[in-house]
């Protein structure tokens, strides 16, 4: 019982919070279920204008634990990216989505922390020693890597078949 | 043989001949002489042998000669005529000597004289008989000569069997008879057969076999069986008459008809075609005549006195079949011949049977045709008593019903009418009701797909049955449902005693049949299986908008059918889920005391039943509704507003609505005339002083009005008008500055400069959707009390007998203003919700296809129900609109085969 009831509880969270997006959506965000189970999430960033990443749309994706919203969910990203806080298999090291997770936070406001993450890395705590170095000294370089590594979403959808 | 031949045979052994030739083939046989013996000693062991050899031979010579049987000399022709000669002492002795003297025989080697008589018969027989019985029987037979070809038949053998029968019964018959004395009495006394019974048996039997291979015995019994269901119908149409009024003599007379017919059984079983073979073929005859008695005239479908036709089935078996059967069987000496009851009793189901199946192959046409085909639907109720019956009623009538009535060219009010039938139908046939649950399924989830079941039933329940004006061949109201609602309410508490009251005689055990999910509901009625198509969520939803349009519309100021309805509602839907229907009701209630109680406190200065012409006891119509609104719980009343002349000024009613409990409103915004608007203001105070801080908004959109136009050269009343039509033709009254048209200051305009305002104007003045503006206006042209003097310039028609040109005009607009009269519910659409929400949609369906890609119609439509917050009410061709209008935009793009994807940049 106890789960179950939890579980409504997270779809209903997740429909409301799927409700308010598309009310205001947010520019270069969008946040959808993956398909009919309400607990895996597709979502995409566009890179913000300004930074190497301007103009790149990058797919993620959302998993919620029954707990959510007292849980984070689990954030990946899916399409390669050279970041100082992001590894190669698309790891985020993001506060918020660890210790200093809360409540209030939801896919809207994770969706904007990831977004300005990309324009302003924090090497203090990189998970790509290589990117956080280039960043701080070869910006030229960075942005080169950040091409190279990058995938459109089309490219990405013709590796996953 | 003729007499060559036997000179021939005489001389020479003719094998093919051997055992008709009287005479003895050859010389006597002597024996033998054993090893060792002398030949021809007269004492040789075998000596009496010999001897007895050739007595024996010339006593069948003897024998024979007598006996054979005449041949015609030529082949065409055949006698019949016995044409023996005289017997003398010699053949006696020859044949006693055969029989039962010496000359009997012993050992099987010899052939026995009788067994060479059937022999004789045997080949005079297919000489003789043989090819004339096949000339007769080589065609088919024609239906219309088979009793003459039965009987030609069956004299020829007969004849046949005559001719052979003598002889043996007179010369070989005595003789053998001489035996019987002979044989012990115990044995007589035990299987009282004797010799000569059985010799005579015998040769019957094997001429009957003879007999029978010489006909085609497939014909025969088709010919045999044709004739015996003929007898029946012949006989049983006497039987019938005994019963009825005899109109005339029957063709054929049924007495002569029996009789005929037993001769030719009687004779048939005489010359052995009797038997199995007949037997069968008179099983099946006796299924045809079943088949025909159960669709002749006799079992028609009772219209008249609409009863079931069962129990004159039931006797025709008893008092009518049972007896020919018998009687046919005793005829062909079967010994079986009398009907046992259990026999009976099959018949009966096996009759029953085929007549329930031929009434369900109709059954629809019955159901249509309910109540006056109660006499089928009894006969069909007493055939689901048998094994398998109510299978087949349920396939062969799901069948039917997916064939003739689920298919998009029937409207869905005739749809609900025949599901009322099929109700009332099934009700009668299986009170416990599983049947009805598993024909009506389907009908049932086609009904759910209809958009406008609910629409249908709701209104129509609220309509009186005895308005039939508003019933029409192809209206949306359903007569049968409203008529049901009539009905009284059916005894809800009687159930629980159910189990216990002995002496309901109606009482059925519980139905084994019933699929694991039949649930037996405790109220049966009509209402209750239409109340029950939806989930109740839905259904309560669909009933909210309707009963909020109806009672903002309703005539009637007790409200006793909504009250009604929504009692009905509560007792089967539980009273948990109704509380805004309730709400709603209350709310038209209470809005006629707080009426009357502002009224009262406000000391109205104008008297209020002048202005109300046609609500004789005082209450108030309701003509303009307009919406109050507290910030939580809020409430929107409709006043009542008779909206007439200055000079006594309007009085005004309001609906007060509790606007959280409502559905969603029609909401124009408008100014209403001054008047009005001041009315409006005094209401609102009173109303406040009254309920405390509750807050009204009012909702000008909504309710109706009546208005009094004083035209120069005439006055003229208009009731039920819309307020913002009212609005529109009050906007014609003179405005300050425009006294010099004001007359009288009463009256519209003056006579030669009538009152004019452009369409722009009305727009400004009243704050009104242009439009709305329009439609009042071509209402208002339509009663002739506008006319358009220029494109989207009107003016006021004072004086009628001026502009007698306007008729036609007036007639379009009216017509027009019908039309668009028809579309203004007090509800909104379901499409005005979808245009509403488009943009929220259309981001739900952008989110989708970024996250999931190309994804096709059908999914996108789950992916909504499931996900939009407050449902999504609308269907595949909603989404395909919004997508298609998204492809207009850009966004999208459709793949092909309903999948549509993001466009990409």
């Amino acid at each position: 019982m106890a789960t179950n009831g939890s579980s409504a509880t997270v779809a209903q969270r997740l429909q409301k919070e799927l409700m308010d997006l598309m009310l205001s959506p947010n520019p270069g965000l969008t946040a959808f279920p993956s398909d009919s189970n309400l607990l895996h999430w597709t979502a995409t960033i566009e890179g913000p204008a300004d930074t190497p990443y301007a103009s790149l749309t990058f797919k993620l994706t959302f998993e919620f634990a029954s707990t959510y919203p007292y849980t984070a969910p689990t954030v990946l990203f899916k399409t390669p990216i050279f970041h100082p806080n992001v590894d190669f298999s698309g790891r985020i090291c993001l506060d918020i989505l660890k210790e200093k997770w809360s409540a209030v936070y939801n896919v809207g406001s994770v969706l904007l922390s990831l977004q300005s993450l990309l324009g302003e890395p924090n090497n203090s705590s990189p998970l790509n020693g290589q990117a956080a170095e280039l960043w701080d000294n070869d910006p030229e370089e960075f942005k080169r890597l950040v091409l190279a590594r990058h995938k459109t979403p089309e490219e990405l959808d013709a590796e996953a078949l | 043989m003729d007499h060559r031949s036997r000179v021939f045979a005489s001389v020479f052994a003719v094998p093919s001949l051997s055992h008709t030739t009287p005479t003895p083939i050859a010389t006597p046989d002597l024996g033998y002489t054993a090893l060792g013996q002398s030949f021809g000693s007269p004492f040789v062991a075998n000596a009496t042998g010999q001897h007895r050899a050739v007595k024996r031979n010339l006593a069948w010579s003897t024998a024979t000669r007598f006996l054979s049987l005449p041949k015609s000399s030529n082949s065409g022709g055949v006698s019949f005529e016995i044409r023996q000669g005289l017997k003398t002492a010699d053949v006696e002795e020859a044949l006693r000597y055969l029989i039962t003297g010496d000359g009997k025989t012993e050992d099987g080697n010899e052939e026995s004289l009788l067994d060479w008589y059937t022999s004789e018969a045997r080949l005079h027989f297919a000489t003789a008989v043989r090819p004339i019985l096949e000339h007769l029987w080589e065609k088919e037979i024609k239906l219309s000569s088979t009793w003459s070809v039965l009987e030609e038949t069956q004299q020829i053998l007969q004849h046949a069997q005559d001719l052979y029968m003598q002889s043996f019964n007179d010369h070989l018959i005595p003789v053998i008879q001489q035996l019987d004395g002979s044989v012990p009495t115990i044995r007589r006394s035990k299987s009282a057969i004797s010799p000569s019974e059985s010799a005579n048996r015998k040769f019957r039997r094997d001429l009957h076999a003879v007999f029978a291979h010489s006909l085609p015995s497939q014909r025969l019994s088709k010919t045999l069986s044709y004739v015996l269901y003929d007898a029946g119908c012949a006989m049983f149409r006497l039987f019938i008459r005994q019963h009825e009024v005899q109109i005339g003599p029957p063709p054929e007379d049924p007495t002569a008809i029996r009789e005929r017919m037993i001769t030719v059984l009687d004779s048939l079983e005489r010359v052995g075609l009797g038997g199995d073979t007949a037997q069968k073929a008179f099983a099946h005859a006796m299924d045809r005549l079943m088949d025909t008695f159960i669709n002749s005239h006799y079992l028609k479908v009772d219209w008249y006195s609409q009863k079931s036709t069962v129990p004159h089935l039931r006797m025709w078996i008893k008092d009518g079949f049972c007896p020919f059967v018998e009687l046919v069987l005793a005829s062909l000496k079967s010994d079986t011949w009398r009907i046992q009851p259990t026999e009976l009793q099959q018949w009966q189901d096996m009759a029953l049977g085929r007549l329930g199946k031929a009434r369900v192959e109709t059954l629809f046409d019955f159901v249509i045709k309910w109540p006056k085909s109660m006499g089928a639907i009894q006969d069909i109720k007493e055939y689901l008593k048998l094994l398998n019956a109510k299978n087949n009623l349920t396939t062969a009538f799901r069948q039917q019903v997916a064939r003739r009535l689920l298919h998009p060219g029937a409207t869905t009010t005739w749809i609900l009418n025949v599901y009322i039938s099929i109700i009332h139908v099934f009700q009668t046939l299986e009170p416990k009701g599983v049947q009805l649950e598993r024909v009506a399924r389907p009908i049932r989830n086609y009904l759910k797909e209809r958009e406008d079941t609910g629409r249908i039933i709701i209104s129509s329940l609220l309509t009186d049955s005895n308005d039939r004006t508003k019933f029409g061949a192809g209206g949306e109201l359903s007569y049968e449902i409203a008529s049901e609602m009539q009905k009284p309410f059916a005894n809800f508490n009687q159930e629980e005693d159910e189990e216990l009251n002995w002496g309901d005689m109606n009482w059925q055990p519980a139905p084994t049949d019933a699929s694991p999910d039949f649930k037996k509901s405790k109220v049966e009625d009509v209402i209750w299986f239409l109340l029950t198509l939806w989930d109740r969520e839905e259904f309560i939803n669909e009933l909210k908008n309707i009963l909020g349009d109806h009672l903002l519309k309703a005539a009637d100021p007790e409200f006793e059918k909504e009250i009604r309805l929504l009692e009905l509602i509560k007792v089967r839907l539980g009273d948990d889920k109704l509380q805004a229907c309730e709400v709603m009701l209350r709310d038209v209630l209470d809005s006629k005391r707080i009426n009357a109680s502002i009224r009262a406190s406000g000391n109205s200065p104008q008297p209020q039943g002048l202005q109300l012409p046609r609500t004789p006891d005082g209450v108030p119509k309701t003509p303009e509704s307009y919406r109050l609104a507290k910030p939580s719980k809020a409430q929107l009343l409709p006043p009542s507003t008779p909206d007439s002349k200055p000079l006594q000024g309007p009085t005004l009613n309001a609906q007060i609505l509790s606007s959280f409990f409502w559905p969603s409103l029609r909401d124009d915004e408008f100014r209403v005339p001054a008047e009005i608007e001041a009315l409006q203001k005094d209401y609102e105070s009173r109303f406040e002083r009254i309920k405390g801080m509750r807050k009204l908004r009012w909702m000008n959109a909504l309710g109706d009005g009546s208005v009094t136009l004083d035209f120069e050269d005439r006055t003229e009343t208009f009731d039920k008008v819309f307020p913002w039509q009212v609005s529109v033709v009050y906007a014609f009254q003179p405005k300050p500055g425009e006294e010099w048209a004001a007359g009288k200051g009463k009256g519209k305009g003056k006579s030669n400069q009538a009152v004019t305002r452009n369409v722009q104007q009305l727009e400004e003045m009243l704050e009104m959707d242009e439009q709305l503006i329009r439609q009042a206006l071509s209402f208002w042209v339509g009663k002739s009390v506008l006319r358009e003097v220029s494109t989207d310039t009107y003016s006021v028609i004072e004086n009628k007998s001026s502009a007698p040109s306007d008729s036609a005009a007036a007639a379009a607009a009216e017509e027009l203003a019908e039309v668009q009269a028809q579309e203004q519910g007090a509800v909104r659409s379901q499409a005005d919700v979808l245009l509403e929400k488009k943009d929220i949609y259309q981001s739900f369906i952008m989110g989708m296809l970024t996250a999931q890609g190309n994804i096709p119609v059908m999914r996108i439509l789950m992916m909504m129900r499931m996900l939009v917050v407050g449902g999504f009410p609308f269907g595949e061709e909603e989404v395909k609109m919004l997508l298609e209008e998204m492809e207009t935009e850009g966004k999208v793009i459709g793949m092909g085969g309903d999948v549509w994807g993001i466009k990409k940049a």
